[in-house]
């Protein structure tokens, strides 16, 4: 598969801050690529510097096989973008604003076909500030997507939005991955990542830290597996830590839990030690929020 | 078509921004009520009152030539302490005392002093003083029998007495063009800025000059309205006049607001904040709104200051429509502002596109 974003050496700098400290990836064509980290880690850096809105202090961007130093509006003719947290022009209507950003590109999509598919068709003749939150969310992707982009960027899309606004957006994102569209995406939400990407490539202050499929990242901890099961009489602590592949027991209001470097070994010794007593038997992967604090010690959301 | 949609983006945002649109037309138009009510209307003839105590030939001569000017109402009085009252309570504008024995003084190859007493704060007074002045001098000749050997034959051309709200409307007009346009770009790029809106075209392949001339574009259109909507409101309801050819005076209302408008688009660039570009908006307009003759005329500004202030490009456009619209003159009859307005269009515009970003 053809890569179609390189990022090479990418360094950036402001005064005496390092915003992005030497970061290297591919994205290929028709994946969903996420940037993941707190705030602060760089990732919105990282992406407004691919998008030719920042000029890198160092380091060489290809976005489509053009050099986005050389050629910026030649990308920005090929890629959509949606910011964090910008707004649109308070006066125009959702249609007259895509039909005026329709205008800056070569080709570009039908106003109403691209209100549709976001579900704001009825909303065509209001103004933005007018929508809900979600809306404005569903608006802005509908924006990016004005002009038929190969490669569309969201920064935390789903921030700030309620839950079920949330999944709307991401059933959004899944149908532009549908469409053969490459995505960019950061957010700092694990399950977001989790569901909707890939690869994941995890940023902390300013360093690339891993990058890989979100199972093979969680796979890769020492422990990826938690078991959980419920147990009428609390069973020997040193018994739990004897079972196959366990590295960690914990039994708390008659619950035990088991950090398991592999669920397929230690639940059939679990089940052969407590016998028919168990209950509510649940085993959990490790999430991307457990990789971030084993890789760095700290919850992503603090 | 990028310019052709961002021109229609701007024009709907103009004309749907009521509250802008309406403080467009309405901070200019205060004015124009405000002045017109104290000093619109015909012009009125200043009162003259006579105190004639020569009482003899030579003064009911003059006082006859005095009656067929155009400029005053000749109106006889006796009592002179009363007539001074009136000029100082400016009842009357003059008063000009006639010596006793004027006949007789001149007869004999004397002088006769007539005593000229006007309030010094009247502004038309040096224009009467100078009329009434030739006038005695062209009696001298005449009484003398000395030949002439020099005329000066006046030819009015103006069809009207001018008002001081003819002299305050064209400063009016740009007045309200300048502060909507340096105000209200300022505060709109700053807002874009705020809110991202500029970033948000960057992200796109749009080019800066595409933006930057649709809005230009679109407030020059705008600013022919105000003009036409100021000048117009001035001559309707005040009786004001504008002479001039209409064409030429658009074109400076045009030159000049692109002048105001490059300094909007500098000042929008360097605010970090709409509070901030407004208020550095105001600092620029406000103090260039009351130096550049908007309301009085220059002149009485110290000498330094003067210096400077005519520099402004709101004296260089004032003194361009006043000029035309006064006394019908065509444009190039006033080379120094023309081409004074001309760089300060050409130089703010080359400083706003330099300091402009999206980013």
């Amino acid at each position: 598969m053809p890569s179609v974003i390189s990022v090479d050496r990418l360094i950036k700098r402001y005064n005496h801050l390092t915003a992005v400290d030497g970061v290297s990836f591919t994205v290929e064509r028709g994946e969903v690529f996420g940037i993941l980290g707190p705030n602060g880690a760089g990732k919105t850096t990282t992406l407004e510097c691919i998008e030719g809105l920042q000029p890198p202090t160092s380091g060489v961007i290809t976005v489509l096989g053009m050099d986005v130093a050389r050629d910026p509006r030649g990308v920005k003719a090929r890629i959509g973008v949606q910011l964090q947290a910008s707004s649109y022009f308070d006066y125009l209507t959702l249609t007259e604003i895509l039909e005026l950003f329709g205008a800056f590109y070569p080709q570009r999509a039908k106003p109403l076909d691209l209100l549709a598919r976001m579900g704001l068709e009825s909303k065509a003749g209001a103004r933005v500030n007018q929508l809900s939150g979600g809306q404005k969310q569903r608006f802005s992707v509908a924006a990016t997507l004005v002009s038929d982009p190969e490669i569309v960027f969201l920064d935390e899309p789903t921030t700030g939005l309620d839950p079920q606004a949330r999944r709307n957006l991401w059933e959004v994102v899944q149908g532009i991955h549908a469409e053969g569209r490459t995505v960019v995406l950061t957010t700092h939400y694990m399950e977001e990542a989790q569901l909707l990407c890939d690869r994941v490539a995890i940023m902390d202050q300013g360093k690339l830290i891993a990058l890989d499929t979100p199972t093979r990242l969680a796979e890769a901890l020492p422990a990826p597996y938690t078991v959980r099961a419920a147990t009428p009489t609390p069973l020997d602590p040193d018994s739990l830590l004897g079972l196959d592949a366990v590295l960690d027991a914990e039994t708390a209001n008659g619950t035990l839990t088991l950090q398991s470097s592999d669920a397929t070994r230690t639940v059939p010794a679990l089940i052969a030690l407590a016998g028919a007593g168990l209950g509510q038997l649940e085993v959990q992967m490790a999430t991307l929020e457990d990789v971030f604090l084993a890789m760095t010690g700290r919850n992503l959301r603090d | 078509m990028p310019f052709v949609e961002l021109f229609k983006a701007n024009i709907r945002t103009l004309l749907r921004n009521r509250q802008a649109l309406f403080w467009s037309m309405a901070f200019p138009l205060i004015f124009v009520f405000v002045f017109g009510l104290f000093f619109g209307g015909d012009a009125q003839r200043a009162t003259l009152l006579v105190v004639d105590r020569a009482d003899d030939a030579l003064s009911h001569q003059l006082v006859a030539q005095l009656e067929a000017l155009d400029s005053f109402t000749v109106q006889p009085s006796t009592d002179e302490a009363a007539a001074r009252q009136a000029v100082r309570d400016g009842d009357a504008s003059y008063l000009l005392v006639l010596p006793m024995g004027m006949a007789s003084t001149t007869g004999a190859g004397g002088t006769a002093s007539a005593l000229l007493v006007y309030d010094q704060g009247n502004a038309s007074a040096p224009v009467v003083i100078g009329a009434v002045g030739r006038m005695l001098d062209a009696f001298n000749l005449e009484a003398s029998g000395a030949p002439r050997l020099l005329a000066l034959e006046p030819e009015g051309v103006q069809g009207q007495e001018l008002t001081y709200f003819d002299f305050l409307l064209p400063g009016f007009v740009s007045m309200g063009i300048m502060t909507y346009s340096i105000i209200g770009i300022a505060s709109v790029i700053a807002l874009y800025r705020e809110q991202k809106v500029l970033k948000r075209l960057l992200a796109s392949p749009l080019r800066v000059r595409h933006f930057f001339a649709s809005i230009v574009v679109a407030h020059l259109l705008l600013s022919m309205v105000q003009a036409v909507v100021i000048a117009g409101v001035g001559m309707a309801l005040f009786g004001a006049m504008v002479r001039g050819n209409l064409g030429m005076l658009f074109l400076v209302v045009v030159l000049g607001n692109t002048v105001f408008l490059s300094i909007g688009f500098i000042i929008g660039a360097l605010s970090r904040t709409v509070q901030a570009a407004s208020g550095l908006g105001n600092a620029v307009a406000m103090p260039m709104m009351f130096l550049s003759g908007t309301f009085f005329p220059r002149d009485s500004l110290p000498a330094v200051l003067k210096a400077v202030v005519d520099l402004l490009p709101l004296s260089a456009m004032v003194d361009l429509l006043r000029g035309m619209a006064l006394d019908a003159r065509p444009l190039w009859d006033f080379p120094g502002a023309l081409a004074l307005l001309l760089a300060w269009a050409v130089g703010t515009a080359l400083v706003a596109v330099r300091v402009f970003r999206f980013s």
